[in-house]
């Protein structure tokens, strides 16, 4: 009999136990704080680790600055951020995985996926209980066009960038277009579009050499062949460092034309590995450092100061790390920190309140359709200057939510 | 004809590489007859050492590349003695899950020791020169002199040297060998020794022109296992010519056919092989 007790009061402290565990991974520190997870799923190892870390570190730069402020309050309970980072290697499926783990295991009402074929997969799922907000960090306008209630696209959508950067670029250098960006699902369309453009334009578009930057050894042989039909500009793009090298062996063999550079490739990377005087006429993303707004200063100092001098805040971090406090904004403006739709909601209204110092760029709304979006501007070398290019406002049809 | 010639160029100084990675490939299957898929994580590791000894200790290229190539083949030795050589009586799905196993541990391990980033390995050769009119990269001209040089003095070593010819025997008959009173451990080594220095060596000369990343050694392992298997797995010359003619078809393919299936035409010329040749281009014999 005794044995059977012994067994019972175990089986009790057991339970209790787990119970009280539980309690704690649903969310109060023991000092009364909430904790709330924040889920991310991109690539953390493969050829893109270095991309999914820069996300990793806007985001964890913003919860940080977050926590150690601890003025966040929502409904009147101080709260914490942790985020919880799962491994996609940049894939679809796993993405899916992960972001199920993610609610299963820690109840993420917000997840941060940084690539578009992971958000196309999971945009569904948002939807179907346990709902969550889906913070989409990719410029490809599909992530818009599948009109998903909760999700946040953060950066601006790429397609405003064809007219600007096909009317400068022909302009200044000839209506000849080489196409040599990478073979990407987001290259290919990149490309589509930029063609059309050209063509619209009336220039000429020469033959299509797009290759695989990931998996090249040597770009000499898709260079020389892009070369051989003498075009004036060319469209490259890809992760900044690849497209640096390809830059850099067009030079080598003699052109001496304009680039357009797809917005994955950030021209502040590409200097590290080549001199700005071989991107002498191109088109692409502003460098994050040149901005001179307060907010981007200030930005740029802290990243400084957290992560080193040698390593560059691209707008990979800076757009993350915006994100990351807006949504914060609008869970104290919701006033819950669990119910996604009324974070959605809010989101427009935190874009607008946040204070300066916490937005490294000027975007100021969320559309209807859940578009961050502002004064987006672009840079075209010339004479070795960064010259500012601003893009007409777009996105979707939309006006703000009121 | 000038885009032919300078793709014929591209294709060549490719092709050197290529057969430099495969050779050390083939050279471990033809010995040991283990199918090494860490061998693109070894050549990996060569570019990190090589970049280490160049940028952070500031030795010249030349000297980098020596360290590297002295570096792997420790590490080739250390990976024979630590992995394979036990498991030589095990079934031979264990060494080839072995490698697997490798393969992850190294790229982890450089993403962990040197960061998820790409580098940049500068290079002294890093002008052009006109060769016969064409523009010719001089750090290319020096792959296809330096991958030539090579593979003659491996191709002399083999056939030329007691120890070559010891590491021949092996590949015909590791008891046989045994019987006539070689040392197989030792020549297990050093056929991991010089299989490791190969990748390292094709690394080295390669770096400048691409970057150096965690999984520089994937698309590359995957060409190499291509090119053993068109060229004969385990086969010298085979390895070589595969080299060559999987680059040449790949860099004139994409020109004149399209860019966008080079990959794809480097495929069909397998598939093309194997059906006429079922063992590969060149049969067996190292």
């Amino acid at each position: 009999m005794i044995s059977s007790h012994r067994l019972l009061a175990l089986g009790l402290i057991v339970v209790t136990v787990g119970a009280c565990s539980d309690e704690a991974s649903e969310g109060t520190d023991a000092d009364g704080t909430e904790v709330v997870n924040i889920g991310f799923s991109g690539p953390l190892s493969g050829g893109a680790a270095f991309y999914g870390q820069n996300v990793v570190n806007g985001l964890t730069m913003a919860i940080d600055e977050l926590n150690q402020a601890g003025d966040i309050e929502v409904n009147e309970q101080a709260v914490r951020f942790e985020l919880v980072t799962l491994d996609d290697r940049y894939l679809p499926n796993e993405s899916a995985t992960n972001v199920r783990r993610l609610l299963q295991q820690s109840r993420t009402p917000v997840i941060f996926v940084p690539h578009v074929g992971g958000i196309l997969a999971v945009q569904p799922m948002s939807v179907r209980p346990p709902e969550f907000l889906l913070s989409a960090y990719s410029s490809d306008p599909r992530i818009l066009e599948a009109a998903n209630p909760l999700t946040l696209m953060i950066p601006p959508r790429y397609d405003g960038y064809f007219e600007p950067f096909v009317g400068a670029t022909m302009e200044a250098y000839g209506n000849r277009l080489g196409v040599l960006p990478t073979n990407t699902s987001y290259g290919r369309a990149w490309a589509e579009g930029v063609t059309e453009e050209w063509r619209r334009q009336g220039g000429e578009v020469l033959g299509d050499h797009s290759v695989d930057y990931n998996t090249t050894t040597d770009f000499a042989g898709p260079v020389t062949q892009t070369l051989a039909d003498a075009p004036d500009v060319i469209l490259v793009g890809g992760p900044s460092q690849p497209t640096a090298l390809i830059v850099h062996a067009l030079r080598q063999q003699g052109y001496e034309g304009g680039f357009i550079v797809m917005d994955q490739a950030k021209f502040e990377e590409m200097e590290q590995i080549i001199p700005r005087t071989e991107l002498e006429g191109s088109v692409g993303v502003y460098p994050l450092e040149a901005y001179t707004s307060v907010g981007t200063v200030g930005f740029v100092e802290r990243f400084h100061e957290k992560f080193g001098r040698e390593r560059l805040p691209t707008s990979e971090v800076a757009l993350n790390y915006f994100g990351m406090h807006i949504v914060a904004q609008a869970m104290e403006l919701a006033g819950t920190v669990a119910d996604p739709q009324a974070i959605r909601g809010q989101l427009t209204e935190a874009a607008r309140q946040l204070s300066e110092d916490r937005k490294p760029y000027e975007y100021d709304t969320v559309t209807k359709e859940g578009h961050l979006t502002g004064d987006v501007v672009t840079a075209f070398i010339q004479n070795g200057e960064y010259t500012a290019i601003p893009i007409p406002r777009r996105s979707g049809r939309g006006a703000p939510v009121e | 004809m000038t885009l032919f010639f300078q793709q014929l160029v591209n294709g060549i100084a490719l092709g050197s590489i290529y057969g430099l990675v495969a050779l050390g490939l083939t050279l471990v299957y033809g010995v040991l007859k283990i199918p090494n898929f860490a061998h693109g994580a070894l050549y990996m590791v060569g570019a990190y050492i090589t970049f280490v000894a160049a940028v952070v200790y500031g030795m010249g290229y030349i000297g980098a590349i020596a360290v590297a190539v002295i570096v792997l083949a420790g590490i080739g030795v250390a990976l024979e003695r630590v992995v394979f050589n036990p498991l030589r009586h095990a079934p031979r799905l264990h060494s080839m899950i072995a490698a697997l196993g490798v393969l992850l541990f190294l790229e982890a391990g450089a993403q962990l020791a040197w960061g998820a980033e790409f580098r940049r390995l500068p290079s002294p050769f890093s002008g052009t020169v006109v060769l016969f009119g064409l523009p010719v990269a001089t750090q290319r001209l020096l792959v296809i002199v330096a991958a030539v040089a090579v593979m003659i003095g491996l191709s002399l070593f083999l056939k030329r040297t007691t120890t070559g010819a010891a590491i021949e025997a092996m590949a015909q008959d590791r008891a046989g060998a045994l019987l006539v009173g070689i040392d197989t451990r030792k020549i297990a080594m050093l056929t991991f020794a010089i299989s490791a220095a190969l990748a390292a060596f094709a690394a080295a000369l390669v770096a400048p022109l691409n970057l150096i990343s965690p999984t520089m050694g994937e698309a590359v392992n995957l060409k190499a296992f291509v090119i053993i298997i068109l060229g004969g797995m385990g086969s010298i010359p085979g390895a070589v010519v595969g080299g060559y003619l999987l680059a040449l078809v790949e860099v004139l393919g994409g020109t004149y056919i399209s860019s966008s299936f080079s990959q794809l035409i480097a495929f069909a010329v397998l598939v093309v092989v194997l059906a006429f040749r079922p063992t590969g281009l060149f049969t067996r014999g190292v």
